[in-house]
């Protein structure tokens, strides 16, 4: 337990949507009412930004935090900087606390470079006397020292960064949290605050906390890493496998049609498939399917096969490996052309919640197998409206949407 | 070690004020920033803070001294007025700037913890300047009048710091209100532009309690800075002390700050979601 710097437990931030955050009082008022009469707030929409997240990270330990926009990754920073309180579960902190969410916060352009540094620094908690003991320091880093008595609004936007930089790399706390800050400035300055951070968890042993677009910083700067998904840990460890499950993932979700795992690919490859993408009931292509809406696979191959023997499997697979679907021509009537080298896959109604899935393609003819990519493609869901009712399905129950009805005598 | 936990399902409403401790060199620079922002690039700088009170302080000597003519019994107006604008001008500035204080550090507030306390409490701070300049205009008018502060001067110390609570009070109440509800920001103004008058600055408090239904006055004195500045002026020019009424505005001042607090303290943990 001693060793542990940060423990996270079933972390939530849920936010409220729609017109009820803030606003004027007529609404409050209203809303107060509606709730009185009603018992509920009707018009009441939730997002979860951060659904159960719970990790542990050592002492000592440099993080990379990485996943797409809207994962959760800034909401997970700013509850862990305790800029905003977590909706449900709880983690645990040992050791001082620096959160860099970003450069310069508080920076005041009408005062100069000196005052800035004591203002800034005051407000990354830096005391008085620390900062002045520091200055030459934070001075000599910045490259700033001929404009230190220059107000901040006269620096190029360069020497504002270095200067707010400076006074950051200076914080000497047990565990920093660090946000994408390092994507401002010049690609030099970059590289000295890179090889400052570097410094500072290798040498001083301290926790860092890294999120970041740059996985090559990731990369040369973590020791392990946290992938975030929709607002869930997909998965955690070494930083460089996470940042490389990172990449194939995301490569194939850009492109939507990137083939992944092609390593455990068998089959005579006489046929193979080129390319696998999703589309919409009414074919546009997507890059994200969506709960309780039809979903399209297209198929392409390499050439044309005649369908006369053919036979076309295929399984979707949980990011954690379970087999949650399987389809194939051997079990339903299938309409193959006498000629193709496009296969369509179409569930009417995707049943599936939010997530990351796997396709499974399976491919004989004439009882030969052609080819198989196991888990050779990778989707993501994004939970929808499958009951027509708004609501969804716990997550920890189930992932699996089934239509229902519920009656009585 | 610094251990630290949260848990969403034990929310504390301690005020910490071990923490707001530790932040007090926040509270200087902030208070420091904004004093050296506040004229930046203005020809007359720090003159503002004494031309602004002096225009009202002959606004009123000419309405309410020579044309109403309001019996200030032997004090000649003026001296009258600026004790009560003193305490009065550092409650409206305070009040001003700290309903505002949190929305306009909203930026700072998305991207850094500190206790947001900090930021309402430091703009009681930067008044302190003009509050200043206005304790020294009073000593220039007795002097000018050649009128000796009362006996009454000990309790001097107690009214300020009566003024700087109550000023406080109505301050965080109203940055936390202003956060969720952006009405506020137009309550303030008018809030201290009404309270001008409904303040017993530009005439004794006497002429309310003689002239109106006994039910009027105890709304009058409702008013946390009615006894303030009522009590502000005895302290300094003597005559009669603050009538039993006063209490209700010293009790409100009370009520005021300690409620404020606690509803700053609920806000507070939502600000950033928010703002």
């Amino acid at each position: 337990m001693a060793d542990i710097a940060i423990k996270v437990e079933g972390l939530g931030k849920e936010y409220i949507l729609g017109h009820k955050k803030s606003g004027d009082l007529r609404n409050a008022f209203g809303d107060r009412l509606n709730r009185l009469f009603k018992g509920s707030d009707q018009n009441k929409e939730s997002f979860w930004a951060l659904k159960d997240v719970s990790f542990e990270i050592k002492k000592g330990e440099a993080v990379g935090i990485i996943g797409r926009n809207g994962a959760g990754k800034s909401t997970l920073l700013k509850i862990l900087s305790r800029i905003t309180e977590p909706t449900k579960g709880r983690f645990e902190i040992n050791g001082r606390v620096s959160s860099l969410l970003e450069v310069g916060t508080g920076f005041h352009m009408e005062l100069t470079g000196r005052e800035n540094i004591f203002l800034n620094g005051t407000i990354l908690g830096m005391k008085r006397a620390e900062i002045k003991q520091k200055f030459d320091e934070i001075v000599e880093f910045s490259g700033v020292e001929k404009f230190l008595d220059t107000p901040v609004k006269h620096y190029s936007s360069g020497m504002k960064v270095r200067l707010a930089f400076s006074v950051a790399a200076h914080l000497e706390p047990e565990i920093l949290i660090v946000d994408e800050v390092l994507a401002v400035g010049d690609a030099e300055f970059q590289k000295k605050c890179l090889g400052k951070m570097d410094e500072v968890s290798k040498n001083d042993g301290r926790t860092i906390l890294f999120v970041s677009h740059n996985l090559a910083a990731v990369n040369q700067l973590c020791n392990s890493g946290i992938l975030l998904r929709q607002g869930n840990v997909t998965c955690q460890g070494e930083a460089q496998k996470i940042v490389h499950q990172y990449i194939s993932y995301n490569k194939q979700i850009e492109t939507g049609m990137g083939l992944i795992n092609l390593e455990l690919r068998k089959g005579s490859l006489e046929y193979q498939v080129d390319s696998i993408e999703i589309f919409s009931e009414s074919m546009q292509s997507i890059k994200i399917a969506k709960t309780g809406e039809p979903l399209v696979f297209e198929i392409l191959l390499n050439k044309k096969v005649a369908s006369k023997g053919v036979r076309l499997d295929f399984a979707i697979d949980t990011e954690h490996d379970m087999r949650i679907g399987w389809f194939s021509s051997s079990v339903i009537d299938h309409e193959l052309n006498a000629e193709f080298d496009k296969i369509y896959l179409k569930i009417p109604k995707l049943c599936l919640g939010g997530g990351l899935y796997y396709l499974t393609f399976y491919f004989t003819t004439n009882g030969e197998l052609t080819d198989f990519i196991h888990q050779g493609f990778a989707f993501e869901v994004e939970e929808g409206d499958y009951f027509g009712t708004g609501k969804t399905i716990p997550k920890n129950q189930t992932f699996i949407y089934q239509s229902h009805e519920i009656f009585s005598n | 070690m610094h251990k630290l936990i949260v848990d969403a399902n034990k929310k504390s409403l301690g005020l910490n004020l071990k923490e707001l401790w530790q932040y007090r060199d926040l509270f200087y620079v902030l208070a420091y920033r904004d004093l050296r922002v506040r004229y930046a690039q203005t020809f007359l700088g720090l003159l503002w803070a004494v031309l602004q009170p002096l225009a009202t302080l002959l606004i009123f000597t000419l309405v309410f001294g020579r044309a109403v003519k309001v019996d200030t019994g032997n004090i000649p107006y003026p001296l009258f007025a600026v004790c009560g604008m003193a305490a009065w001008a550092y409650f409206g500035f305070v009040l001003n700037q700290s309903g505002n204080s949190i929305i306009s550090s909203q930026e700072m507030i998305k991207k850094i913890y500190f206790p947001r306390l900090v930021i309402p409490l430091s703009k009681a701070m930067v008044g302190f300047v003009d509050f200043a300049i206005a304790l020294s205009f009073i000593a220039v008018f007795m002097f000018y009048y050649s009128i000796t502060p009362s006996v009454n001067i000990i309790f001097l110390p107690i009214f300020i710091i009566l003024t700087i609570i109550s000023a406080l009070a109505i301050g965080i109440w109203m940055s936390a209100l202003t956060i969720r509800y952006r009405d506020f920001q137009h309550v303030v103004p008018f809030l201290v532009q009404f309270g001008l008058y409904a303040t017993p600055v530009g005439y004794p408090a006497e002429l309310i309690v003689k002239n109106l239904p006994g039910w009027a006055s105890t709304l009058f004195y409702l008013n946390p800075m009615a006894g303030i500045v009522e009590g502000f002026r005895w302290s300094l020019l003597g005559g009669n002390p603050p009538g039993q009424l006063a209490y209700y505005s010293f009790a409100m001042v009370i009520l005021l700050f300690i409620t404020g607090l606690y509803y700053f303290k609920r806000t507070e943990r939502v600000m950033a979601d928010i703002v």
